[in-house]
């Protein structure tokens, strides 16, 4: 092949290879930006009434999911999953499919704006050369150790710019945060792999090839770390093997859609996970014959199973169950890390896999590959480094707080007082997509394109063992007067001069990109092969990044796991209420998915609940205390209050009430809102105001979240304890699984 | 085939005799409930959302849904398998012999049954008349709700509309709705082949539920080639069709645990 690909040779190659359809990129600089065209002068390559396929990478979450987006005359139509991307083999998510509603949302940032702080987005335009000579003072008249850059976990392409830069000028490194992450307790999960696993980094675990799922509160079927990964790994586990279907067994205090997916699902009592799994590994010890291994050996069942509420006999069986198995497999997640305890849990989790001897083999606990430019795993920031961040803030000594791809007054506990401390911060600069509340609270907003309007890569943290990077390119010219972030950075440094210029030496994103590439060329270990950056660059869009061939896995010893002391303390619960608050992240809307409408009226998988929050009690707890479903009850923690509507759900330990994450923003647009209506069904609760105005859709529990850590530093967002207080309000949640509303049929005679 | 007509039950043995042409298999076992179909049935079909009141009085317009129920009380409660409820494309669906107006009607070369928007005048008898409760119906325009635009230069321009699928009609208020197994795809695959002087294989396309579930639970394709892969998984042990002794001639097959 020649060394330089011109587009009608690409064009044939993309056919040969269609194993997607054809995938078409623009090549070279000249064409970096995919235009609408009119008809009269439509691109070399589009034909009236044929489709254009192009590969991005997904940036819904950080997992880094591999898309193929099917456009039309300029337009995104539809997102599929790339079938070639190891992370999502061709699938996605319902956040996903759902994209494009984010790329055509009417409630975007259209341009630059002096936003001022202001309530709602302000509604003058700056012009972007203003802009860019701003992000320029503010970087070259500050004092680089008042510098700081807050950034989401999408896209790793410019948390990598962001790095150079302030490593170039001596300004503090890049804090990276999300919701996500801290519900995934990413720190927590990193710790407990260097301790047990011997390499810090992000442990996966590999569901397809075991045959018995031990899972402790990892919520890996919703949102937790790759989702659609460990989706594929669990059909695979349950019905990739003809002879033998996989078993699972879920130990959560309520039943989520996880659970539910559970052949066993055993209700305990939070934070006594890793109690759980120890009195496990010793029966299971005993049972199989062998000495008991150190990290087993003083635990007492009996007691665990007083203090977790699991009956003696049902751990003998589970523990029987795993020492039948041929590949068991422990999954610690969710609220079994969310606890002041969490990561001793986490390690004595950890510990089952050791006893089952598979770490680092199929079916056990992996060490996940670093990407391919990726020298060390970067984890984001965790609850306790995010307090401390916002000490730093609050203490006066950040002049420019620069914002990108997170919401942080929306998705940290409301007890960090991460709204307050921005008062703190002279110069507040967002480089927000929609107006979300970081967003209206800033100075200015410089809105960044939509990830499908964007250029990019990220690498995949975990879900596959073959170390990627997923590319990502514009599939669709930018809707709006928006300007990548990265661009800005690379002009603003431009126009500084002095080291900022010399530390993006670049002419634009692409090129910053194709330097950070530029390591993979003549890699023969890859997906592709290419000679030299400019065929690498268009081989790197054409199949959607560049990914070993093989699976690689580190080789991990279990002596340490096994033989050691560990002390899993009881949990320390914050508050004096009766309940064990529970929250956890809304399957189908996840952290950010509030703004887009069908994500709202996907019902929720358990409670089958669209576009609102719900708070999840026994039914028998409900009845003591004289609740319905649709009663709206006041959840009140030592750090603040929700409101929020009772869901009568069967499957949940009734010392708990559990509330989804995802809903109650105060801002991101009429959709993530709701608007007050005169309506038996919807806005009951009195509110002040006019019919129309808006009001936050739901709660959101973070609210009630105090800021309690465990020892990784990941939040304990399991730790609260509540008490509930019935308000007399109604408020009618819209379901799928039930007609009540139908014609005031079900619905309470009083008042109508 | 022969069937003597003058039996008891004749009519019954000729139509299960016919297999059908498309169809689905769905894997309870696996399926997690995860709602990726629905969304990407939205997506694919121009499916407008309805908003909170409305979806709670059950206008929602989900091609495809899906049902959990309780079994048992706290400890021993359990959610019974997730199950993906969509039009069963019936052989002898009980939606078409009520139409009026013939909106209903069955594709003798598809072996699909139909809806034909611009005959529908909303009276909305089949979706009374369908036992699996899969029709919904347009109560509004509600892709053209003012509040879903933006008024620019005193002209109301919705964003959202540019994501309209051109292979698939916008439905208007009035109009009864359904899943098409994507025969717009359907269709596609069928004008690719032919141009190309072959039939249509195995898994060359399949419907946007099937194409992004990440369980792979959703099989489509040929059930009258017993080759196909969605062939062999229908009529697996495990394999059970819903309301069957309706007579209604189901085109989904549902995999049970076990």
């Amino acid at each position: 092949m020649s060394q330089k690909i011109s587009r009608r040779d690409f064009l044939k190659l993309a056919t040969a290879g269609g194993a997607t359809a054809a995938v078409l990129t623009g090549c070279g600089p000249a064409s970096r930006y995919v235009t609408r065209e009119p008809y009269v002068k439509m691109p070399e390559y589009t034909y009236n009434g044929l489709s254009t396929y192009y590969a991005t990478t997904c940036r819904e979450c950080a997992a880094g999911c591999g898309l193929i987006v099917r456009t039309m005359q300029g337009r995104a139509i539809k997102a599929e999953g790339n079938p070639a991307n190891p992370v999502n083999l061709g699938k996605t998510c319902a956040r996903g499919q759902a994209t494009l509603q984010g790329l055509y949302n009417p409630d975007r940032v259209e341009a630059p704006v002096k936003q001022a702080r202001q309530q709602a987005l302000a509604a003058e335009a700056m012009n972007w050369d203003d802009a860019t000579q701003l992000v320029a003072d503010a970087l070259n008249n500050t004092n680089p150790a008042e510098i700081a850059f807050l950034m989401g976990t999408a896209s790793d392409h410019l948390f990598d710019l962001v790095t150079d830069l302030t490593n170039a000028i001596g300004a503090p490194a890049p804090v990276r945060f999300g919701a996500l992450s801290m519900f995934e307790s990413r720190a927590t999960l990193s710790k407990a792999a260097e301790k047990s696993l011997g390499q810090a980094g992000l442990p996966y675990f590999d569901l397809g090839n075991a045959d018995l799922v031990i899972s402790f509160g990892a919520n890996f079927l919703e949102t937790w770390l790759s989702p659609v990964a460990y989706t594929r790994g669990f059909a695979k586990m349950r019905r990739g093997n003809s002879k033998k279907r996989g078993y699972m067994v879920h130990f959560e205090s309520q039943m989520s859609q996880t659970a539910a997916k559970a052949d066993e699902w055993i209700p305990l009592l939070p934070g006594t996970e890793g109690l759980v799994a120890l009195a496990l590994g010793r029966l299971v010890a005993e049972a199989t014959g062998g000495s008991v291994a150190r990290v087993f050996s003083t635990v007492d069942v009996r007691e665990v199973s007083i203090q977790s509420g699991i009956p003696l006999e049902q751990l003998e069986h589970v523990a029987s169950l795993i020492a039948e198995a041929q590949a068991p497999l422990a999954i610690p997640g969710g609220q079994a890390l969310g606890q002041t305890n969490g990561l001793a849990n986490a390690e004595a989790i950890l510990a089952l896999n050791a006893l089952a001897d598979n770490f680092g083999k199929p079916g056990g606990a992996l060490l996940s590959p670093l990407a391919p430019n990726e020298d060390t795993y970067h984890r984001p920031a965790n609850a306790r480094e995010m307090k401390d961040f916002i000490a730093k803030l609050n203490s006066g000594s950040v002049k420019v707080l620069f914002v990108h791809g997170v919401n942080p007054i929306f998705e940290l506990p409301k007890a960090l007082g991460f709204a307050d401390a921005l008062a703190a911060v002279p110069t507040v600069i967002s480089f927000a997509t929609f107006p979300d509340e970081t967003a209206l609270a800033s100075d200015y907003i410089f809105p960044d394109h939509h990830g499908l309007e964007a250029w990019g890569y990220q690498r995949s943290a975990t879900g596959t063992m073959q170390s990627a990077l997923s590319g990502a390119q514009p599939v669709v010219s930018p809707m709006y007067d928006t300007r990548s972030t990265a661009d800005v950075l690379i002009e603003a440094a431009r126009l500084a001069g002095g080291k900022l210029a010399e530390a993006l030496p670049f002419t634009d994103e692409v090129a910053f990109i194709q330097s950070k590439i530029a390591s993979l060329i003549g890699r023969t270990d890859g997906s592709f092969v290419a000679p030299e950056i400019n065929s690498f660059t268009s081989y790197f869009q054409q199949h959607g990044g560049w990914w070993k061939t093989a699976a690689e896995s580190a080789v991990l010893s279990a002596a340490g796991a096994l033989n050691k002391n560990l002390n899993v303390n009881a949990a320390v619960f914050a508050g004096e209420g009766e309940f064990f608050f529970v929250p956890f992240v809304s399957p189908t809307l996840g952290e950010a998915g509030a703004n887009k409408p069908w994500l709202q009226e996907l019902p929720d998988p358990m409670t089958t609940v669209m576009w609102n929050t719900w708070v999840a009690i026994n039914p028998e707890t409900a009845h003591e205390l004289n609740l319905e479903n649709d009663d709206v009850v006041k959840v009140i923690s030592e750090a603040g209050e929700v409101e929020a509507a009772v869901y009568l759900y069967p499957a949940i330990h009734p010392g708990v009430i559990a509330m989804p994450f995802g809903q109650g923003h105060t801002a991101y647009g009429r959709f993530a809102m709701a608007r007050l209506l005169e309506s038996r069904l919807v806005g009951l609760v009195p509110r002040a105001g006019e019919v129309g105005d808006p009001f936050p859709r739901g709660a959101n529990p973070a609210d009630v979240l105090g800021a309690y850590f465990n020892e990784a530093g990941d939040l304990a967002f399991a730790g609260m304890k509540v008490k509930i207080e019935k308000t007399g309000e109604k408020q009618y949640l819209s379901r799928l699984e039930s007609r009540i509303g139908v014609y005031g049929e079900g619905l309470p005679q009083e008042g109508h | 085939m022969t069937v003597d007509l003058n039996l008891v039950g004749a009519k019954g043995a000729i139509a299960e005799a016919a297999e059908g042409k498309w169809g689905m298999s769905i894997d309870q076992d696996i399926c997690t409930g995860c709602q990726a179909c629905v969304a990407a049935c939205a997506m694919e079909n121009n499916i407008s959302f309805v908003g909170e009141e409305d979806a709670g009085y059950g206008r929602s317009q989900h091609w495809i849904r899906i049902e959990r129920f309780w079994e048992g009380a706290y400890p021993e409660v359990k959610a019974t398998p997730f199950q993906p409820m969509l039009c069963q494309q019936c052989g002898h669906a009980p939606c078409e012999p009520v139409c009026p107006v013939f909106a209903t009607p069955h594709s003798e070369a598809e072996q699909l049954n139909l809806q034909v928007y611009n005959r529908c005048v909303g009276t909305r008898y089949c979706a009374n008349n369908c036992p699996y409760q899969v029709r919904s119906f347009n109560w509004r325009d509600y892709h053209t709700i003012p509040e879903r635009g933006n008024m620019v230069n005193g002209t109301l321009v919705f964003p959202l509309h540019n994501q309209f699928n051109p292979d698939v009609t916008v439905r208007r208020r009035g109009v009864m709705e359904k899943c098409t197994f994507c025969i717009q795809r359907i269709h596609k695959a069928q004008d690719k082949a032919k141009s190309e002087g072959r039939e249509v294989e195995d898994g060359e396309f399949t419907t946007a539920c099937a194409q992004a579930c990440p369980a792979n639970a959703i099989t489509f394709g040929r059930v009258d080639h017993p080759e196909s892969l969605v062939s062999q998984l229908t009529h697996q042990k495990r394999g059970e069709k819903h309301l069957e002794e309706l007579n209604t001639l189901p085109r989904v097959t549902y995999l049970k645990e076990g």
